[in-house]
């Protein structure tokens, strides 16, 4: 990418403001030095040492401890960029990402708005309005009946009139929800109103807005997405899909692309209906139509993220397409250069969230410091990752420490490859959820690809696990570690000079088991 | 100095046969009565924090770290949690009938009042913690005795929110 493609671009920038933290922080940060762009970002007191400050060319602080003072103070935000002399402004996922107000504050100040037009990000944000939106555009939608419950007062008898009538299992949604934030199963009329308070709570607290409304809750149904990508020329394309199934409470845990459930017809519908959802919300950029499949093979509309995912890599891996850059290049007002016909699929790609969680007590967030964080690495291997080595993880921030992404030809090379490197993935310090994720990509359902949304909510995960270690073998470890005093911290801060642990490094002469003359 | 691994195993006991840098167990107690020792040979390895771990005469590496009482341990591509006690050292046993906090995190919302009965399973407050919501329910039947916390306190892990007695 030539440097002056920005500078010379309809809509020129040169130096971008990242409003956002971790791991997404650090990938937009990085995609911006490999344009050529020069980068600054924003932290809170609580960052002051993060990964993302380090990354960034400059970072401006913005004093407070809760989110609202801070990453989602879009006054602050905007002010940073004016005052370090950045003229456009990524928000990164979450935070002010799908905030339209934001968007127009954004461009109102003269800077270049890195995210779709804010009337697009404002109809699907409401997800009533996206709903007859896509009535109108011909883009199927989820059964059942829907309304909205305003904020305030007394509104619980008007929601139980209207649980009653769409029916129960249902699902609870704030209107501005994300995910998973603000969105409730109730599975019958007693739960309704501790359910209701929850999802309001969580939402308000998440994202400034308690608006909650009801749908009708599908059972067994596969969670597909396609990523789109629309430019201001009127181009708009597909880039296949997402299968995000694999859920715990609607927080996805594993993402792959492409579906085990999608055969190239449904591709092609399913890409056509989400080309559909985005044009007729004007949309420019990377966004994601999120639709159920049901067991019966129907799909259906269930949202539109107007944002980067989570999960955009498994798409990156699988088409070469890099969505930054790409989000980058319609902002400044560039054609997307591509065609639909340019879009393959090459291989298959598997992403699996990093959480500080302990599986074995309901996934109950941890806290501690990564005194070891060393990632794997090797072909079709690819680790985003929010923190480093001594890096404490507290609980003023979301849980993802990091996304682990692989890379192979076809899907059961593409596991083997996703199980190897979890194990190589060593973090200690915190407890998270790595050997539950290499238990649940090992289950025959997932291995299948047989998994729908309810699977991890309905299964015992307790039995997941086959690989209980003789625990003597663990005492003797211990026992040997402390005798050989290796609890003594080296004063060079030698821990971070490690090197990888497969035994090959460090010096080239010496490996597992043998040493050579 | 006595080792548990996870909850509930019970308490380890070990003694340690050092023979020229490669370290064995020559006894193994499990809550005072002899086990067999595993058959496992560790040594140093050159880099800090690794150790050589000879498992039936198959070498793998194992990554060690040590945080307070714990010691952290990859081995075989899983990570595990040894944490060492003083010998006879009493287990730190929660308040009685006293329900504690399982994370840090700050208290939304108290469902219950001081004297007032409970059933098993009755979702009796709930915490708030890295953006998520988590109840916290009674383990038994009982009367509410004593509540230590008011709504939007902050609290830490392991804290005594709630104690319930008969």
């Amino acid at each position: 990418m030539p440097e002056d493609t920005f500078s010379s671009a309809p809509r020129p920038f040169s130096k971008v403001l990242v409003a956002n933290r971790g791991e997404i922080a650090v990938r937009v940060l990085q995609a911006a030095r490999e344009a050529g762009l020069r980068s600054v970002t924003v932290y809170s007191d609580a960052d002051v040492n993060a990964l993302h400050v380090e990354v960034a060319d400059e970072a401006v602080h913005i004093a407070g401890q809760t989110l609202a003072e801070t990453y989602l103070n879009s006054e602050a935000i905007i002010s940073a960029a004016l005052s370090s002399g950045a003229d456009a402004i990524h928000p990164g996922y979450g935070f002010l990402s799908e905030r339209s107000d934001f968007a127009s504050a954004v461009v109102d100040a003269g800077l270049v708005w890195i995210g779709p037009p804010a009337e697009a990000i404002s109809t699907m944000g409401d997800k009533i309005s996206a709903r007859f939106r896509m009535i109108e555009s011909g883009v199927p939608v989820i059964p059942g009946e829907e309304l909205t419950v305003p904020d305030g007062s007394d509104h619980l008898g008007a929601l139980a009139a209207c649980a009653a009538r769409v029916g129960y299992p249902l699902l609870l949604k704030a209107s501005a929800g994300g995910g998973g934030k603000g969105m409730r199963a109730v599975q019958e009329p007693k739960m309704l109103r501790t359910e209701y308070e929850a999802a309001s709570r969580e939402a308000s607290a998440a994202f400034g807005d308690g608006t909650i409304y009801v749908e009708r809750l599908l059972t067994g149904a596969r969670h597909i997405e396609v990523q789109i990508l629309a430019d201001s020329h009127g181009n708009c394309i597909h880039l296949n899909e997402r299968d995000c199934s694999l859920q715990r409470r609607h927080q996805k845990v594993i993402e792959e692309a492409p579906s085990p459930a999608v055969d190239p017809d449904l591709r092609q519908a399913m890409g056509a209906a989400a080309v559909k959802a985005a044009e007729s919300v004007g949309y420019e950029g990377a966004g994601t139509v999120e639709f159920l499949l049901s067991s019966r093979g129907k799909f259906y509309f269930l949202e539109m993220n107007t944002r980067l995912q989570v999960e955009h890599p498994v798409t990156e891996m699988t088409t070469g397409i890099d969505l930054v850059l790409k989000q980058f290049e319609v902002a400044a007002g560039l054609p997307l250069g591509i065609i639909q016909a340019d879009v393959g699929i090459s291989g298959h790609a598997i992403e699996a969230r990093v959480y500080a969680e302990d599986a074995s007590r309901n996934f109950l967030p941890c806290v501690g410091r990564l005194a070891i964080w060393k990632t794997p690495h090797g072909p079709g291997i690819r680790v985003d990752s929010g923190v480093r080595q001594g890096d404490a993880v507290t609980v003023d921030f979301d849980p993802m420490l990091a996304k682990l992404i692989v890379h192979a030809p076809t899907r059961r090379a593409a596991l083997r490859r996703l199980d190897t490197a979890l194990s190589d993935l060593i973090a200690l310090g915190v407890t998270t959820n790595i050997g539950f994720l290499r238990d649940t990509a090992a289950h025959h359902a997932f291995s299948s690809g047989n998994v729908t949304t309810d699977f991890l909510d309905s299964s015992d995960i307790s039995g997941f696990s086959h690989s209980e270690v003789d625990p003597t073998i663990l005492v003797a470890v211990a026992c040997a570690a402390q005798r050989l005093g290796l609890e003594r911290v080296l004063s060079d801060g030698g821990l971070g000079a490690l090197d990888n642990h497969t035994g090959h490094s460090g010096d080239p002469f010496k490996t597992l088991t043998r040493s050579f003359p | 100095m006595e080792w548990s691994v996870g909850e509930g195993t019970g308490r380890y006991s070990a003694s340690i046969l050092d023979s020229e840098g490669s370290l064995s167990l020559s006894s193994l107690n499990l809550d005072g009565l002899a086990v067999d020792t595993p058959d496992v040979s560790i040594s140093r390895d050159n880099q800090h924090g690794r150790l050589r771990v000879e498992i039936a005469g198959a070498p793998r590496l194992a990554h060690v770290t040590k945080l307070g009482d714990d010691w952290w341990i990859h081995l075989d591509g899983r990570i595990h949690v040894v944490r060492m006690h003083e010998p006879g050292s009493a287990e730190t046993e929660p308040v009685e009938g006293g329900l504690s906090a399982p994370m840090p995190g700050t208290i939304l919302e108290i469902h219950v009042k001081q004297g007032q009965r409970v059933r098993d399973g009755q979702a009796l407050m709930v915490m708030e913690a890295m953006k998520m919501e988590h109840r916290i329910q009674a383990p038994m039947a009982g009367e509410i005795t004593k509540l230590h916390y008011s709504v939007g306190d902050r609290v830490e892990m392991g804290a005594t929110l709630i104690e319930i007695g008969d």
